[in-house]
């Protein structure tokens, strides 16, 4: 078992945090109060979380813990869309679909093909996993969406031109569509050739720090990068292509009703 | 030829056209002018569907333009703005880029049949390799011109295509686009242009009125 923290360790580590405050005081950037908003979200939903997760993995039923999946692409799904700054009325759907279909494609390719535990619904692998997955790519499609949308809207000249020289919509987005998936999966890339190295991955370091061979935890977290990495890809060309028929008008024109905010 | 029925064009809640006609009839050399921001060059991209119009229709060759058909009559007309993009690194690429879409595809044109057109525009083969950013705005607009031409299309959109030519330049653009074969629809305040015209339309309170030559 993992050694608990006691209530004054916890305070010790939040004190930690007197350091990088004391430094942004003195940079003046006027980001202080964010980062202690942050701090404090954090902690509440971290200790709801524990709280619920210790309920869900008690009762560990099927139907809770895909429920508690829902909530977490719901969630997600409207986090991205706030992030890439496109309206959710809009979009909602066809980005949920895009999260959700790469997301437990790939955490049920994991779970039930390669981790096989029993019950195969076990909510121990099925929540932890398919919340890294989904954190994941919650990244990429926010990063994804937004330069995709904000490169076709700030070249919007040359967008007109490939359709012009005669590409249709999927030829004419296909330079921007290149880019976000790019710009999607390029810190995943940096961070997957210097693992091991540079970083020691999260869940491999939790499940060493529960008690777990080194060895066992190092395939798990070989599994799941593979997974973050295979969804992550998907989502971030599954949303935009799902994306395309409500961001587009009839004749091609970017819409540019689509956005939160005016160019 | 090109057809505007009873068009109604807005931009930014501004009437520009409201109920204006022009009938433009194959091989014509058609020029509109009119003050700055008046409109020309929304009335050349509403032709291609680039700016949507408010009322009215415009025909092409006989096809209405529609969601249906915009992607047909895009292929058709060639339009060449005062700042063209060419969309790739290359020069050479950029010749070539139509010809990657599948509405062109099997139909790229050879390396001396491009050399040739290049040329005839009064540019050396070297450029083929440049840079795009690294060439002039005149370069750009000729390279533009001869990717339309190497499309074989028939129906030129031009918005203020000499505005960054020498004569010499601007001598052989005209000699390429000013051919029978070709119906033009331009954008222009060149005098020597305006005179190889058949044709000039000027934006007149919200309408299209024809100027005797």
């Amino acid at each position: 078992m993992t050694a608990d923290l006691s209530i004054g360790a916890m305070i010790s580590m939040y004190a930690l945090m007197l350091i990088p405050l004391a430094i942004l005081f003195y940079l003046q950037l006027g980001i202080i109060r964010e980062t202690l908003i942050a701090m404090v979200r954090m902690t509440v939903q971290l200790v709801l979380v524990g709280l619920y997760l210790k309920y869900i993995f008690q009762l560990n039923s099927p139907a809770v813990s895909l429920l508690w999946v829902a909530v977490m692409l719901v969630v997600a799904n409207l986090s991205i869309l706030n992030k890439a700054g496109l309206k959710r009325g809009l979009f909602f759907w066809r980005s949920l679909a895009g999260v959700a279909g790469s997301t437990l494609f790939v955490s049920g390719w994991f779970i039930l093909i390669a981790i096989r535990p029993d019950p195969l619904y076990d909510a121990r692998y099925l929540i932890p996993i398919t919340g890294m997955i989904l954190g994941n790519c919650l990244r990429s499609n926010v990063l994804s969406l937004e330069r995709f949308y904000s490169g076709i809207r700030k070249n919007e000249n040359e967008f007109m031109t490939y359709l012009m020289l005669g590409a249709n919509l999927r030829e004419a987005v296909r330079p921007y569509l290149r880019d976000a998936v790019k710009a999607a999966i390029n810190p995943s890339v940096a961070t997957m050739g210097t693992m091991g190295i540079v970083s020691l991955p999260g869940m491999m370091t939790g499940q060493i720090l529960g008690g777990a061979l080194p060895m066992t935890a190092i395939k798990y977290q070989i599994g799941i990068m593979i997974c973050i990495f295979v969804a992550m890809v998907i989502a971030a060309f599954l949303n935009i292509l799902l994306s395309l028929p409500v961001a587009f008008d009839d004749h091609q024109r970017l819409k540019q009703n689509i956005f939160c905010t005016k160019p | 030829m090109i057809e505007f029925r009873n068009i109604r064009l807005e931009i930014h809640r501004q009437t520009l056209l409201d109920g204006a006609n022009l009938h433009i009839a194959n091989g014509d050399k058609l020029v509109v002018r009119g003050a700055s921001g008046c409109g020309k060059s929304s009335l050349l991209k509403s032709v291609i569907g680039a700016l949507p119009i408010a009322e009215g229709s415009i025909g092409i060759e006989g096809t209405e333009l529609s969601a249906a058909t915009v992607q047909e009559i895009r292929s058709r007309i060639a339009f060449i703005g005062q700042e063209p993009v060419l969309g790739t690194e290359i020069v050479r690429d950029a010749l070539l880029l139509p010809f990657s879409f599948k509405a062109h595809r099997g139909t790229a044109p050879t390396e001396e049949h491009i050399v040739e057109r290049v040329e005839r525009l009064h540019l050396s083969a070297d450029i083929l390799d440049k840079t795009c950013s690294r060439i002039s705005g005149g370069e750009k607009q000729r390279i533009a011109i001869i990717r339309a031409l190497l499309l074989n299309k028939s129906i030129f959109l031009a918005d203020e295509v000499t505005s960054a030519l020498d004569p010499q330049s601007r001598a052989a653009v005209m000699e390429e686009l000013f051919r029978p074969e070709i119906t033009l629809l331009s954008v222009s305040h060149d005098p020597e242009w305006i005179k190889g015209c058949n044709r000039i339309v000027e934006f007149n309170t919200a309408q299209l009125r024809e100027v005797a030559k």
